[in-house]
């Protein structure tokens, strides 16, 4: 029995060392796993997988799909149970501190430190001076407007000096004229999403700061919500969660004249003209209204917010395939990449280089603006990336829903979730 | 066959039982009872899934009795149950007994109550949130038609989204605990009400003396039920309300959710979880020694 025992220990030794031996030397082919979401209606990973594939013959990329809403819950069960695929996405920077803390992101310092300085949100991704994913796409929050729906009132089209006052002021201007010239369009529409206030406020705020636990800094950008709503420029809160309101049937039905979204909205609204699906109107883009004057102007850099969309390598997979992964990422956010996610509408990490790309598609808008507002921003993220945020981000949901359904004055509803930061999560 | 000893047909019996309890049976062990075991463990730990669960001893209690939100999301709770509960009660059994009459097109109307039941919860929440919607909703239409002035809010307003769910919740169940007392209805002998029209009792009379204590049982099994899927309420507001406006709606459920799957602190949610098992089985134990006693 002793004797069998050691046999078999051998056996298995010889093996283990003879497969990891031999994976780094052997060359042959690498089957790689990718995680996604969607992957009929987000062709980007497909791109990503069909692109590296030409310049690596070797390696294939396949592909797994996950729902988009519960992607993160899933792929915390996956890795978890040992199931994840070899590189997943880190779709927002939400949850990158549950990943990178629990310790289920390998060190891809190397990749990094051979990428392009173009490429935007790298820096979230560091912590103590490694880093944990690198970004292939950096969207930024930009304001979206109807073109025909300007003309139609007689309103000059935003220029790139806006505050949020002279945004507020070109909502309400725009509403009763849109009406008086026979369209039922409001002034702009305000996704129902914490982040159309919050987001904004947390990147244009000198001093804003999430873990400070002191969220004062939200308040103008209520009030300026809320008297929108009340002067009807706006739909309401209440109406547009109630109805299960799209922002994508919002702006691309002509329902409003503007709309704050983030860039990913560029490749949805170019298809869904094509298709169909959205109204045919000439549109433009044009920075984010800013909260001092300081930062509007094309001289300017406006400040303006959104997560990088990076990939990660899951660090239970074998060296070899590890070798094939970094390549892979460093693939992603280079340029080739960059050029094959402009051409469907995508924002690479790297997008000054890809400016004329995208704008070259059929449908896409091709005023100076427009180009200005693709290239240049400073995109401060979304979800700084701690412990705390989470949890955090959690409590300012709330926030959100009670004042912007009028259920709690801002005031009020700010002190609540200070005491409530406080107490359940920053004391900890 | 029949020289079979008796011992060996009794162990064939026994396998055969066996064989057929078996595939509910490993079903419930690996996804429930195996779980739930774990769960009493991972309460007294601090646990993010992945790796190993560090032994926290009763931190998580003590974090929850300073917990403000926790405490919100028990009170919401009980305020969804209290009103829950006697709603769906009455409304159920006053369906079950328009119901049982000899009516023409009954089956018709029966299943018309019992179709919500059946349908998918997201297109409910969806159809009841446009129903309720502030603005241009019929639900509001209608009240301003009748001559209310200010309308309440309903799911948008953090007064009034709670008994908005509520509405929904007993509109939702109605028609299947009224299915169970259809049931029970046809189970009191037509003699008894008989007897007590002839003792000249009227139909009140005939309801408490006679229909009442007749569905007794079934009234006892419809509680418990009622309670326990009550205070885990879950599916409804997270789809209807997801909590909110602000937290008025917020459930015990869905803050162990929100705990465990969206901020990753697997071992609190536990913790909180047991809190949620142990109000459900204290309530249940009552109710059984209360309907015990009054059955003797």
């Amino acid at each position: 029995m002793k004797r069998s025992l050691a046999a078999v220990t051998a056996v298995l030794l010889a093996v283990a060392g003879c497969s990891s031996g031999g994976d780094s030397e052997e060359s042959g082919p690498v089957t790689l796993t990718l995680a996604g979401w969607s992957l009929a209606t987000t062709p980007e990973f497909q791109k990503l997988a069909d692109g590296f594939r030409a310049a690596h013959p070797d390696v294939t990329v396949e592909l797994k799909e996950y729902d988009a809403t519960n992607y993160d819950t899933q792929m915390v069960a996956d890795l978890a149970a040992g199931k994840a695929p070899d590189i997943y996405v880190q779709k927002n920077l939400k949850n990158f501190y549950t990943y990178q803390n629990g310790k289920q992101l390998l060190d891809v310092s190397d990749v990094a430190g051979k990428l392009g300085k173009g490429v935007g949100g790298l820096s979230a991704y560091q912590v103590d001076g490694k880093t944990y994913a690198i970004p292939y796409r950096q969207d930024s929050w930009v304001l979206f407007y109807n073109k025909k729906l300007f003309d139609q009132a007689g309103v000059k089209h935003p220029d790139g000096s806006w505050t949020w006052d002279d945004y507020a002021a070109a909502a309400k201007d725009l509403t009763p004229k849109l009406k008086a010239a026979g369209s039922k369009a409001l002034g702009t529409y305000q996704h129902v999403w914490q982040s159309t206030s919050q987001g904004f406020a947390l990147a244009q705020t000198a001093g804003a700061d999430l873990s400070s636990g002191d969220f004062g800094f939200l308040k103008p950008y209520y009030e300026r919500s809320l008297d929108l709503q009340a002067a009807g420029a706006q739909v309401s809160f209440g109406d547009a969660t109630t109805n299960s309101l799209t922002y994508q049937a919002q702006f691309g039905k002509q329902q409003a004249a503007m709309m704050m979204m983030g860039t990913w909205y560029i490749a949805t609204l170019l298809s869904q003209q094509a298709k169909g699906d959205a109204d045919a109107f000439e549109w433009g883009i044009a920075p984010a209204p800013q909260l001092t004057k300081a930062t509007t102007g094309t001289s300017a850099t406006p400040v303006t917010f959104a997560d990088p969309t990076g990939l990660g390598v899951n660090p239970k997979i074998s060296e070899r395939k590890t070798a094939a992964a970094k390549d892979f990422l460093a693939y992603a956010a280079g340029l080739d990449a960059a050029k094959a996610l402009a051409g469907i509408g995508v924002t690479p990490a790297d997008s000054s280089a890809v400016a004329d790309t995208i704008f070259a598609l059929k449908g896409a808008p091709t005023d100076e603006l427009s180009k200005f507002t693709f290239a240049t921003h400073d995109t401060k993220p979304e979800n700084p990336v701690a412990k705390s945020t989470a949890p955090l981000q959690n409590i300012l949901k709330d926030l959100h829903t009670a004042v912007l359904s009028g259920s709690k004055p801002i005031d009020v509803a700010i002190t609540e979730a200070q005491d409530r930061a406080k107490n359940e999560v920053l004391s900890k | 066959m029949t020289t079979m000893p008796a011992n060996r047909r009794r162990w064939r019996n026994t396998a055969v039982g066996l064989g057929f309890l078996l595939p509910n049976f490993a079903g419930f062990v690996i996804l429930t009872l195996v779980p739930v075991v774990l769960l009493f463990y991972y309460a007294f730990t601090e646990w993010n899934m992945f790796g190993g669960a560090t032994f926290n001893g009763l931190d998580n209690f003590r974090r929850m009795a300073g917990d403000s939100s926790f405490w919100t999301a028990l009170r919401n709770t009980l305020y969804y149950s209290a009103f829950h509960i006697p709603l769906t009660l009455a409304v159920s059994l006053g369906l079950a007994l328009l119901l049982n009459r000899k009516l023409r097109g009954v089956g018709f109307f029966r299943t018309v109550a019992f179709f919500p039941y059946i349908t998918s919860i997201v297109a409910i929440a969806q159809i009841w949130n446009m129903l309720f919607s502030p603005g241009f909703g019929p639900v509001n239409e209608v009240l301003r038609w009748i001559g209310v002035d200010s309308p309440p809010g309903w799911t948008t307003s953090a007064d009034w989204s709670m008994p908005a769910v509520i509405v929904v919740g007993t509109w939702r169940e109605m028609g299947y605990y009224m299915l169970l007392f259809l049931a029970a209805l046809q189970t009191i002998p037509a003699q008894l009400h008989e007897a007590a029209r002839v003792d000249g009792a009227n139909a009140w009379q005939r309801f408490r003396a006679v229909t009442l204590p007749g569905l007794r049982p079934t009234t006892f099994f419809i509680t418990v039920l009622l309670t326990i899927g009550s205070f885990k309420v879950f599916d409804l507001i997270l789809v209807m309300t997801d909590g909110g406006p602000g937290q008025s709606t917020l459930v015990l459920s869905q803050y162990i959710y929100k705990k465990g799957f969206q901020e990753n602190e697997f071992g609190y949610a536990s913790a909180v979880s047991i809190v949620l098992f142990a109000i459900c089985f204290l309530v249940t134990v009552i109710q059984f020694v209360v309907n015990k006693r009054r059955s003797e």
